[in-house]
């Protein structure tokens, strides 16, 4: 296991992961978070209906989203002309897919779970749309955090449509899923595991950073 | 200048309308609104707020719609934003756009007036219901509003705590205030802080006037009635009494009322005659030695002072 520490291609592989699901996680939440926040907030016909299709969209198997971008980027697809598929972005495009409904769920039912009349007093305190935004924000952050935890957690860790829309093309595409994924089928065991350790160094890493942000204050 | 509702009409889709065509709250006192559970009266003072979007009509403070800075609502749900006291009560002179000195004196100023000094430092969340009633309380006052609105402000208090801000919290607020408004479920403490009454019944304004002058000339029976006074009906005629005015007996100078006598409870200091007179169930106090009727027996009341409603 010891050369893989000293192969520059893991380092490649590992940012790779890095870039693709983090791109990933902060796109799913410019577009969940605000969705999530309409979905907790108010109340209005069809909300259980809505409530019930994003959790199950966080169940979703991933291998079933990447068919679906690969049917719709595939060279003959409907998108094929724009040549996006085994890149990048398909991969990121995947993974925002795959991501989203956990935000939207994370975010509404921590919105949910506020005080009712917390937009009216800050209203009546005087407070500006963004500062009551941001206020908002901060009151459920311990659901908003969990949120970007589960999301980039769920994606990072997903190989079957990053498998399907990237590829896993060597110095393109391939991310620390399918390397363990390649790694294994080749019979590199102890490749497949070291990979699968600086998986999990990864994600605990961001995990902690994120953890400790929402924790602060708690205590008190 | 004061506070002048015109044309409001807000409906419910559970089928409660709140019809005010005009209401005027006089500069320089406290109102208390007044009414049954479902009168209208926490709807009417959110509509005030701004917080209800009504179908129709407008509320103007002072000649001119009102500005969220010259309001301070204090709900009747206590909501606090993560953090200390201190935190919470900064946030809203912040929001206001407060220096940081003048921060500092409204907020020791506020949390001496309601007797928090002591709990600025703990998590707003984590104090007992009378405290987070006492901070919300101080919140709303520390913002020195021209308006203020108090939703039951004296509920979940103990005892002493309530009895101490019924007597100092009209005071504080004639201090600052140009109107104030109070919902009180409860007569007396509505009574206790206000010098304007407006009384609501089923979304409709049934009186308004100065606490003086509605207790001296109820309006009506439903007015009087909802003034806690009890009506009593002798040959095609209406009284309203105050229950501490009635005595058993006869006089030449006051009205008697026959009331037939249901229950007669001995509290050793004193004692209560409940009955019925008319319609209406009420109770006498009489003193413990004195010579008491039995149920079932018909007794004389006399109402010591009492005011004949009009027909």
């Amino acid at each position: 296991m010891d050369e893989i520490w000293s192969d520059p291609t893991v380092a490649e592989i590992s940012l790779r992961t890095l870039a693709v699901s983090g791109l990933a996680t902060v796109a799913a939440l410019v577009v969940g978070v605000p969705l999530g926040y309409l979905l907790g907030r108010n109340r209005f016909r069809g909300q259980t209906f809505l409530f019930a299709a994003v959790n199950t969209g966080m169940g979703v198997p991933p291998v079933v989203i990447g068919l679906v971008v690969w049917l719709l980027l595939v060279r003959s697809g409907p998108f094929g002309a724009l040549e996006l598929i085994y890149t990048k972005t398909a991969m990121v495009l995947a993974q925002v897919l795959i991501s989203a409904p956990i935000v939207v769920g994370f975010t509404a039912a921590s919105i949910e779970a506020l005080p009712p009349r917390l937009p009216d007093l800050l209203h009546v305190l005087g407070a500006g749309r963004l500062r009551r935004m941001w206020l908002i924000a901060r009151e459920a952050r311990l659901g908003l955090l969990a949120a970007v935890m589960a999301a980039f957690g769920g994606v990072v860790s997903e190989v079957g449509a990053s498998m399907t829309v990237g590829g896993n093309l060597q110095g393109e595409t391939r991310v620390l899923t399918t390397a363990i994924v390649t790694e294994t089928s080749r019979g590199n065991i102890d490749r497949a595991l070291g990979l699968g350790v600086i998986l999990l160094t990864l994600t605990f890493t961001l995990n902690l950073g994120l953890t400790l942000i929402q924790q602060r204050r708690r205590k008190g | 200048m004061s506070l002048i509702i015109e044309g409001l009409r807000h409906a419910r889709p559970n089928g409660f309308v709140l019809d005010v065509p005009a209401l005027e709250l006089p500069a320089g006192k406290v109102t208390a609104l007044l009414g049954d559970n479902g009168a209208g009266k926490s709807t009417l003072l959110r509509a005030i707020a701004g917080l209800e979007r009504p179908h129709s009509g407008t509320v103007r403070f002072d000649g001119a719609p009102l500005r969220t800075e010259a309001l301070a609502f204090a709900f009747q749900e206590r909501v606090f934003l993560q953090g200390t006291v201190r935190d919470n009560l900064d946030l809203a002179l912040r929001i206001r756009r407060l220096p940081a000195a003048e921060r500092a004196v409204r907020l020791a100023a506020a949390a001496a007036e309601l007797g928090i000094a002591h709990l600025l430092d703990r998590e707003a969340a984590r104090l007992s219901g009378g405290e987070q009633q006492r901070v919300n309380l101080a919140r709303t006052l520390a913002l020195r509003a021209p308006l203020t609105l108090l939703d039951e402000p004296l509920a979940s208090l103990d005892a002493e705590v309530r009895e101490r801000l019924l007597a100092e919290l009209p005071a504080v607020l004639r201090g600052f205030i140009r109107v104030a408004v109070v919902v009180a479920h409860d007569r007396r403490e509505a009574l206790g802080m206000a010098e304007h009454i407006v009384i609501l019944r089923a979304g409709r304004v049934l009186a308004a006037g100065d606490k003086g002058a509605l207790f001296a000339r109820p309006p009506d029976v439903e007015t009087a009635r909802a003034l806690g006074l009890v009506i009593l009906a002798r040959d095609q005629s209406c009284w309203a009494v105050p229950d501490h005015q009635l005595r058993l007996g006869r006089s030449d100078h006051a009205p008697v009322f026959e009331l037939r006598v249901e229950q007669v409870l001995d509290l050793g200091t004193h004692a209560e005659v409940v009955g019925r007179c008319g319609g209406a169930i009420v109770t006498v106090r009489a003193a413990a030695d004195a010579e008491l009727p039995r149920p079932g027996a018909t007794a004389s009341i006399i109402a010591v002072h009492a005011v004949e409603l009009p027909r």
